[in-house]
C-alpha cells in the first residue's frame, strides 16, 4: 500500500466516525436551533436550519408558561437531599458489610441485592398509598425518602472497601483511633473515587428522573423540572415546537454543561459502575 | 468491660440499620402490600370499604386480550432493543476501541444522550419524527425514499420507540465494551497473529470469548431495564396508536387510579418476570465464577 | 519498657486449637525473634500480644500488668506490619502523628516529636509527601517512625523486611539492630527467615505447629539445638541427620563440620562418596556427596573438587550430635552419649 492510499483510507475512517457521532449529537443541535426560531420558521418545509433572527423570547415564553422557578428549585432540592441522605446511610452500611463479621450478614446483604433488583415500577402503587396515609403526599418527601437506601451504592462501596487491607484498620486501632475516626479519617478519604461515582450516578439519575415524580405528584407545587417540561405540550399546544424546544434546552443545558467540562470523569464513573 | 463487648457486637447492626430500614419500608413492605392489594377490590376513596376478592384480579388479567397484547409488545420491545443494541454496540466498540484522543471524543459523543433526561430525548425525537415538518422525513425525501408516519401509525410507532431507546442507551454499552476490549492482554493478540489467525477468526475465537462476561452483564442489565420501559411510551405515544406501543408498566400506570387491585396484580406479574430474569442472571454468574 | 508474659495461652480458630497452653516470657529490653515455618503460630502469637486477635483463654501481661482485656490502642504497644499499612491518603507527617493526635498529645509537643523522629529515620525532607510517591525503603521508614513516635514500651514487627529487595533487606537489618540498641526497648520480631533470626536476635524463640521448640540465643541454638527440628530449621544448608540401621542410632553434623579430601583422614566417622552437585558461593563451596551412609551436604572453603569426583569424608568426634527416638538431642555429658560414640567408633563406611 502506498503512503497516499494509506492517508485516504485513514481520512475515510475519520469521516465515518465523525458521521457516526453526528447521529448522536445532531438532535441536540436541532433542538437548540428550533428553540431560537419563530413559529413560522418551524412550519417551513424543507426545515429551517438556522433561524434568521434568534428568538430568545421563546425562552421567556416557555419559562412563564408555568411555575418554572418552583420546578427548578424542586429538582435541585430533591436531587441534593437524596445525595446527602444516601451518603449518610450508605457509607456506614457499606463499611459494616465490608469489614465486620456478624450473624446474619449474608442474609441482610441479600436483602440489599433484592432492593437493587426491585424497581420503582413495581413498588410505586403501595408507596404512593403509604405516602398519602402518612399525610406527606403533598410535600417533596415522597420524591426523596424512598431513595434513602442506595442499594447499588452500598454494593459498589462495599466492593471498594473490601479491597482495603485489614492491616490499615489494625494499624489505626493500635494508634488508638476510635471506630468513627477510622471510618472518617481513613476509609472515607480512601474511597473518594467510589463515592464520587455514586454521587454522580445519583445526580444524573434523579435530576433526569421522570417516572417517579410523575406517579408521586398531583400538584405543580411539588413537581420537578422533568415533569414540568413534559407538560409544556399540554400548556403550550402540541405544535408550538419552538417554545417546547426552548423549555427543553432549559432542562438539558445544566447537564450538558457539566458533561462538557468533566466528560472524562463522568465516562470513567459510568464505566466503573459497569465493570464491577 | 462487659458493656464494651456488647457495643462491639451490636455496632455492625447499628451501622447497617438505617439502610435496612430504608429497604424494609420502601422495598420489602411495599412488595407485601402490593400482593395484598392484588387480592382486593381496592376503594381509593374509602379504603375501609375495600373487599377481599381472592385471585379475581389475576383471573381478570389473564382473561383480557389487552394484557397479552401489552405483554407481547413489551417482549417485542425488549427483544428488539436488546438485540440491536448488543450487535451495534459491539460493532461500534470494536471500531473505536483503540485508545486515542479522537476515539475518546467519539465515545463521549455517542454517550451524550445517556446522561440526558428521557423527557428531553423524547421531545426532541417527537419533533424530529413529526410526519409533515420533521427532520427525518425531510432527510428521507431528499434522498428519494418514501416518508414515514413514525409515531403516528400503529405499524411504525413501536419501531420508532425502539429506535429512540437504542439511540439513547447504546453509548453506555459502547463504553463498557471498549473498557472490556482494552482489558484484554495484548500478548494474546500477538500470540494469535504469530499463529497466523485471520482478523475475523481472532474476533470470534479470542475477542468475543474474552469479553463475554461483560456482554453477559450488559445482556441482563438491558433485558431487565427494557422490560420496565415506560418513559418513552408515556412521553411519545401514550401507548397508542391503538395500543400498539402499550407496555406492561404503562399498562399498570393507566390502571393505577381507576383499578388499583388490577394494576397491583399486573405489578406482581412484572415482579415475577424481573425475578426470573434476575435468578437466571445469578445462576449463570455463579457458573461463570466457577469456571474462572 | 516492659517485659511480656504469656500465661497458659490458648487460641482456637473454628474449633481447632492453633496454640494450646503456651507459656512464654519475653525479657524486657531484649530483641526477641519469633521464628518458624509458615502456619506455626508465630504471627498469631504476635497478634495476641497486640490485642488484634485476642486469645481464647489465658493471660497476656505487659510490664507485669494484665492487658488481656485492654484494647489494642491502650496497651502501650506499637506494631510494624508486613505491608507497612501506611494510611495512603495522609502525608508522611500525618501518618506519623495520627497516633499522637488520638492520644491527645499537645500540638507543640507533637511537632517536636515528629521532627526528631523523622530526623532519626531520615525522612525529614519527605514529611509533606504522600506515601504513594515514596520508595519501598522509605515506606518502611515511615512505618518505623509511626511506631517509634508513640514511645511504646514494646515494639512488635511482623515480617517487616519481607517486601524489600535483598540488598535493602540486609541494610535494614543492620539499621534495626542499631535502632534497638539506641532505644533499648523490648522488640518482638516475627519472621520465617532463620537468617534474619540469627543475625538480629538477642534471643530466638523457635516455634512449630503451635509449640515452642526452643528458646535460646542464636549461638546456643546453633551449637546445641534441642531437637532434630531445631537442628534442621536453623542453618543453611541444614544439619545432616542420618539414621544408621545396623547400629540403631541417629546422628547429625553441620555441613561445615566434615572434612573432605582426596585421601582418607582421621575422624570418628569415615566414609567416601561421589560429588553429585557443587555450588560455588565465593568464600565457600557446598558439595552434595553420595556416600554409603547417606547423601550429605558438606560445606568447605576448598573449591578444588569437581562433580563426579570421589572424595573421602571424615567427621571429628566433638562435632557429632546424637538424637534419641523422640528426636531430642542427647546431651554430651550423659552416659547414653558415650554409648553412642562407642557404637560408631573405628568403623569405615564405604
Amino acid at each position: 500500500m502506498t503512503k497516499s492510499m494509506h492517508i485516504v483510507k485513514l481520512s475515510i475512517g475519520y469521516l465515518l466516525k465523525l458521521l457516526l457521532v453526528t447521529v448522536f449529537i445532531f438532535p441536540f443541535l436541532w433542538m437548540i436551533s428550533t428553540s431560537l426560531q419563530t413559529f413560522k420558521e418551524t412550519l417551513a418545509f424543507p426545515p429551517t436550519m438556522v433561524p434568521a433572527v434568534p428568538q430568545f423570547i421563546n425562552y421567556v415564553t416557555a419559562w412563564q408558561s408555568g411555575p418554572f422557578l418552583t420546578y427548578f428549585s424542586n429538582s435541585a432540592i430533591i436531587t441534593i437531599s437524596i445525595i446527602v441522605i444516601q451518603m449518610l446511610v450508605l457509607i456506614p452500611a457499606a463499611y459494616g458489610f465490608a469489614k465486620y463479621k456478624f450473624k446474619g450478614s449474608s442474609f441482610l446483604f441479600s436483602l440489599v441485592l433484592l432492593a437493587f433488583m426491585i424497581p420503582g415500577q413495581v413498588t410505586f402503587i403501595p408507596v404512593y398509598l403509604m405516602m398519602s396515609d402518612w399525610g406527606i403526599g403533598r410535600t417533596l418527601l415522597p420524591q426523596i425518602i424512598p431513595f434513602m437506601t442506595n442499594a447499588f451504592g452500598i454494593f459498589l462501596l462495599r466492593q471498594y472497601l473490601m479491597q482495603v487491607p485489614e492491616e490499615l484498620i489494625e494499624a489505626a486501632r493500635l494508634d488508638n483511633a476510635s471506630e468513627f475516626k477510622i471510618l472518617w479519617k481513613i476509609m472515607i478519604p480512601m474511597s473518594k473515587p467510589a463515592l464520587a461515582t455514586i454521587a454522580l450516578f445519583s445526580f444524573v439519575s434523579h435530576w433526569n428522573d421522570y417516572f417517579w415524580p410523575l406517579v408521586m405528584t398531583d400538584s405543580a407545587a411539588v413537581r420537578p423540572l422533568t415533569v414540568g417540561i413534559s407538560m409544556l405540550r399540554e400548556t403550550e399546544g402540541i405544535s408550538n415546537w419552538h417554545v417546547i424546544m426552548a423549555g427543553n434546552v432549559i432542562l438539558v443545558i445544566p447537564i450538558l454543561i457539566v458533561y462538557l467540562f468533566c466528560s472524562k470523569q463522568i465516562v470513567k464513573a459510568f464505566v466503573y459502575s459497569g465493570i464491577k | 468491660m462487659g458493656k464494651k463487648r456488647v457495643s462491639s457486637v451490636i455496632r455492625p447492626y447499628l451501622m447497617i440499620l438505617p439502610a435496612m430500614i430504608g429497604i424494609g419500608v420502601f422495598v420489602i413492605y411495599p412488595i407485601f402490600y402490593l400482593a395484598y392489594l392484588s387480592l382486593h377490590k381496592y376503594n381509593l376513596m374509602n379504603p375501609a370499604k375495600s373487599k377481599f376478592i381472592g385471585l379475581d384480579n389475576y383471573a381478570d388479567l389473564f382473561a383480557r386480550d389487552e394484557f397479552y397484547k401489552v405483554l407481547g409488545n413489551t417482549a417485542l420491545y425488549t427483544f428488539a432493543t436488546v438485540l440491536i443494541t448488543l450487535v451495534l454496540s459491539v460493532a461500534i466498540a470494536v471500531w473505536v476501541s483503540k485508545n486515542t484522543k479522537f476515539n475518546q471524543f467519539i465515545q463521549a459523543g455517542i454517550f451524550t444522550p445517556h446522561i440526558v433526561s428521557i423527557v428531553s430525548i423524547a421531545l426532541v425525537w417527537m419533533w424530529m419524527m413529526e410526519p409533515s415538518l420533521g427532520f427525518l422525513n425531510y432527510i428521507l425525501k431528499s434522498v428519494g425514499l418514501p416518508t414515514s408516519q413514525w409515531l403516528q401509525s400503529s405499524s411504525t410507532a413501536m419501531a420508532s420507540i425502539i429506535f429512540v431507546s437504542v439511540w439513547q442507551g447504546i453509548g453506555y454499552y459502547v463504553l463498557i465494551i471498549v473498557a472490556a476490549l482494552q482489558g484484554v492482554s495484548p500478548s494474546i493478540y500477538e500470540a494469535a497473529s504469530l499463529d497466523n489467525a485471520s482478523k475475523w477468526k481472532i474476533f470470534y475465537k479470542i475477542t468475543l470469548p474474552m469479553i463475554s462476561p461483560q456482554l453477559f452483564f450488559i445482556l441482563i442489565i438491558m433485558t431487565i431495564g427494557s422490560f420496565k420501559v415506560f418513559d418513552t411510551v408515556r412521553m411519545m405515544t401514550l401507548g397508542g396508536p391503538n395500543n400498539s406501543t402499550n407496555t406492561l408498566v404503562y399498562y399498570i400506570y393507566q390502571n393505577r387510579t381507576t383499578n388499583i387491585g388490577y394494576a397491583s396484580a399486573t405489578g406482581m406479574v412484572l415482579m415475577l418476570v424481573i425475578g426470573i430474569l434476575t435468578f437466571v442472571y445469578f445462576r449463570m454468574l455463579a457458573n461463570k465464577v466457577h469456571y474462572q | 519498657m516492659a517485659s511480656i508474659e504469656l500465661k497458659n495461652i490458648t487460641k482456637t480458630f473454628e474449633k481447632h486449637d492453633v496454640i494450646k497452653d503456651l507459656n512464654l516470657t519475653i525479657e524486657d529490653g531484649k530483641f526477641t525473634v519469633l521464628v518458624g515455618p509458615s502456619g506455626c503460630g508465630k504471627t498469631t502469637l504476635l497478634r495476641m500480644i497486640a490485642g488484634l486477635d485476642p486469645q481464647t483463654s489465658g493471660q497476656v501481661l505487659v510490664g507485669g500488668k494484665d492487658v488481656s482485656k485492654t484494647a489494642p490502642g491502650q496497651r502501650g504497644i506499637a506494631m510494624v506490619f508486613q505491608n507497612y499499612a501506611i494510611y495512603p491518603t495522609m502525608s508522611v507527617r500525618e501518618n506519623i502523628e495520627f497516633g499522637l493526635k488520638n492520644n491527645k498529645v499537645p500540638k507543640a509537643e507533637r511537632i517536636e516529636l515528629v521532627e526528631s523522629i523523622s530526623e532519626t529515620v531520615g525522612l525529614k525532607d519527605y514529611l509533606d509527601r504522600k506515601p504513594s510517591t515514596l520508595s519501598g525503603g522509605q515506606r518502611q521508614r515511615v512505618a518505623l517512625a509511626r511506631a517509634m513516635v508513640k514511645k511504646p514500651s514494646v515494639f512488635l514487627m511482623d515480617e517487616p523486611l519481607s517486601n524489600l529487595d535483598a540488598k535493602l533487606r540486609v541494610q535494614m537489618r543492620i539499621e534495626l539492630i542499631e535502632l534497638h540498641k539506641k532505644l533499648g526497648t523490648t522488640f518482638v520480631y516475627v519472621t520465617h527467615d532463620q537468617v534474619e533470626a540469627m543475625s538480629m536476635a538477642d534471643k530466638i524463640v523457635l516455634m512449630n505447629k503451635g509449640v515452642i521448640q526452643q528458646e535460646a540465643p542464636p549461638e546456643v541454638m546453633y551449637h546445641t539445638p534441642s531437637n532434630q527440628f531445631t537442628a534442621q530449621f536453623i542453618g543453611v544448608p541444614p544439619m545432616n541427620i542420618t539414621y544408621v540401621r545396623e547400629k540403631q542410632l541417629t546422628f547429625g553434623f553441620r555441613p561445615e563440620s566434615a572434612a573432605i579430601g582426596r585421601s582418607p583422614q582421621q575422624g570418628l566417622v569415615q566414609t567416601s562418596g561421589e560429588i553429585i552437585t557443587r555450588e560455588m558461593l565465593g568464600s565457600e563451596t557446598i558439595y552434595q556427596i553420595k556416600t554409603p551412609l547417606d547423601t550429605f551436604m558438606i560445606k568447605s572453603i576448598d573449591d578444588q573438587y569437581r562433580v563426579n569426583e570421589t572424595v573421602y569424608v571424615s567427621l571429628p568426634e566433638e562435632k557429632i550430635h546424637f538424637f534419641d527416638d523422640q528426636e531430642k538431642r542427647i546431651a554430651q555429658d550423659s552416659s547414653l552419649y558415650l554409648d553412642k560414640i562407642q557404637a560408631l567408633r573405628g568403623q569405615y563406611y564405604g
